[in-house]
């Protein structure tokens, strides 16, 4: 398993990586282990403000339909269309090509962990 | 997970990577290390896949009357079986609904063998039990002695051959065998619940290990329960505690063609029949999305905006996208907008015929 060292981490499992005024969303790989083969991703729509916390998207696996949180405030910019037909992205490449959404940063975010902190939560 | 049986495979399954879940009141894969889509790919696409089914539950009815009990206790017409025959069938309670789903094997006159639903088992063999007393038959419970394995895909002949004593060429469709399993006598049936040729191994629980080790060595690949649900909702078949459970009766799910009203009295035939005349309360639909998403069990089915129904079995088929089995109001079987509600929304959605995807099973 993987937690790059240049993204933050939350306890409902998504990364973000913070550039300037842009932040990038998607879930990370513990968390795409644990689900299984995704099958299916809602993505939100661009323009979309979303509070820190707020689901903003949907992960379905084989067997399970999981909202993914975000880890901080912002308005929705870019989306991964690519996952619409490919959503298997977010398995082989969580933190790459599996990215789900940019936002442009508002206020507010939710406990963020580092890429030691998080490996600590995991193990606890 | 305490309070949960474990197959003879236990040790097997946690080797290989398998994710146990609770499942009937077993510790069951649902995955291995590769995960549901290769194992589903794996089955569909030649390989010999190899599923532990030993939660499910085996009752033996042996006696003079078997034949007489099980025409009373089963929906099947058990008179038009010969031996060596499996016929799928229900047990109804009085009120017509299903108790179970069941596979009946005739290994002679006086001698059947069933197989049952591992959630509905003591229920079963309560009720069976409750009812053979006033025929002359014997029914033994012998689920916790009996390992059940399936090898399902194109491969599965030849991945199982050099384990029996028996040209399993000659095993037809729904038909089986009693033969030597690596030495020890089983049945060996082509039955399954994927769509695919393959089949049903029933051994004691001792060479579980060995069959299923010699299984793997030759070929196959093990497959956990979520592929398995995959492969069947794909080909429509009927789950217990989904499309049937004993708040529906034959005639809402479908399964007229296993209840054999002409055949004599047997349990729930009046409340059938009653039901039949009167006109089913629900009836089973097949839809497909036409739009994005992934109809899941539960989901509210509408037609021409009202709400007529729910979805039974859901999923994303890889060769087929969104499809799902659903009941709604008989009036909605045949005709009317359909859509699907994900998340809050409506979500286009057209009916369908059943299998989903070709089935391949040897007629």
């Amino acid at each position: 398993m993987t937690i790059p060292a240049d993204l933050k981490y939350t306890k409902e499992h998504e990364w973000v990586r913070i550039d300037g005024d842009t932040a990038t969303f998607g879930i990370s790989d513990h968390a795409q282990e644990a689900l299984g083969d995704i099958v299916f991703v809602e993505l939100p729509e661009i323009g979309r403000t979303i509070d820190a916390g707020e689901a903003y998207a949907v992960v379905e696996s084989v067997k399970a339909v999981s909202d993914v949180y975000a880890p901080v405030a912002g308005e929705v910019i870019e989306v991964n269309e690519a996952l619409e037909s490919e959503p298997e992205h977010v398995n082989t490449d969580p933190y790459g090509s599996g990215w789900i959404a940019k936002v442009n940063i508002g206020d507010g975010q939710v406990e963020l962990l580092t890429d030691d902190e998080y490996t600590t939560f995991l193990e606890e | 997970m305490t309070g949960l049986q474990k197959t003879p495979l236990y040790d097997e399954h946690v080797a290989l990577g398998g994710k146990m879940v609770p499942f009937a009141g077993f510790e069951m894969p649902v995955q291995y290390k590769n995960g549901a889509l290769k194992e589903y790919t794996f089955v569909r696409e030649g390989g010999a896949g190899l599923f532990d089914i030993t939660h499910m539950g085996q009752v033996r009815v042996t006696g003079a009357g078997a034949l007489a009990f099980l025409q009373y206790v089963t929906t099947n017409d058990v008179s038009n079986l010969i031996e060596g025959q499996v016929q799928y069938s229900a047990l109804l309670n009085e009120a017509g609904t299903f108790i179970d789903d069941i596979t009946t094997y005739k290994i002679s006159d006086t001698e059947y063998y069933l197989c049952i639903n591992a959630a509905n088992r003591h229920k079963d063999v309560a009720h069976l039990q409750a009812h053979a007393e006033r025929f002359d038959a014997c029914t033994v419970d012998e689920s916790d002695d009996t390992t059940l394995l399936a090898l399902q895909g194109a491969a599965a002949q030849a991945a199982l051959q050099p384990l029996v004593d028996t040209d399993l060429e000659s095993i037809g469709y729904y038909k089986f065998a009693r033969v030597n399993v690596h030495g020890t006598p089983g049945i060996v049936s082509r039955t399954g619940y994927t769509g695919e040729d393959g089949f049903e191994i029933y051994i004691p629980n001792s060479i579980a290990v060995d069959v299923w080790t010699q299984l793997l060595a030759g070929g196959a690949e093990p497959i956990g329960l979520a592929a398995r649900d995959m492969l069947r909702t794909e080909m429509g078949y009927a789950l217990y505690g989904h499309e049937i459970s004993d708040a529906v009766t034959p005639v809402e799910a479908k399964l007229m063609w296993i209840t054999k009203l002409d055949k004599g009295d047997f349990i729930g035939k009046q409340a059938v029949a009653d039901r039949k005349a009167a006109g089913p309360q629900k009836r089973l639909i097949a839809l497909k999305l036409t739009g994005r998403g992934i109809p899941r069990e539960h989901y509210a089915v509408f037609v021409d905006g009202e709400k007529s129904g729910e979805i039974t079995s859901g999923m994303h088929s890889p060769m087929a996208g969104g499809v799902a089995l659903a009941y709604v109001k008989p009036e909605h079987a045949e005709s009317g907008e359909l859509s699907v509600e994900i998340r809050g929304k409506q979500v286009a959605a057209e009916r369908t015929t059943l299998p989903f995807v070709r089935s391949n099973v040897r007629r």
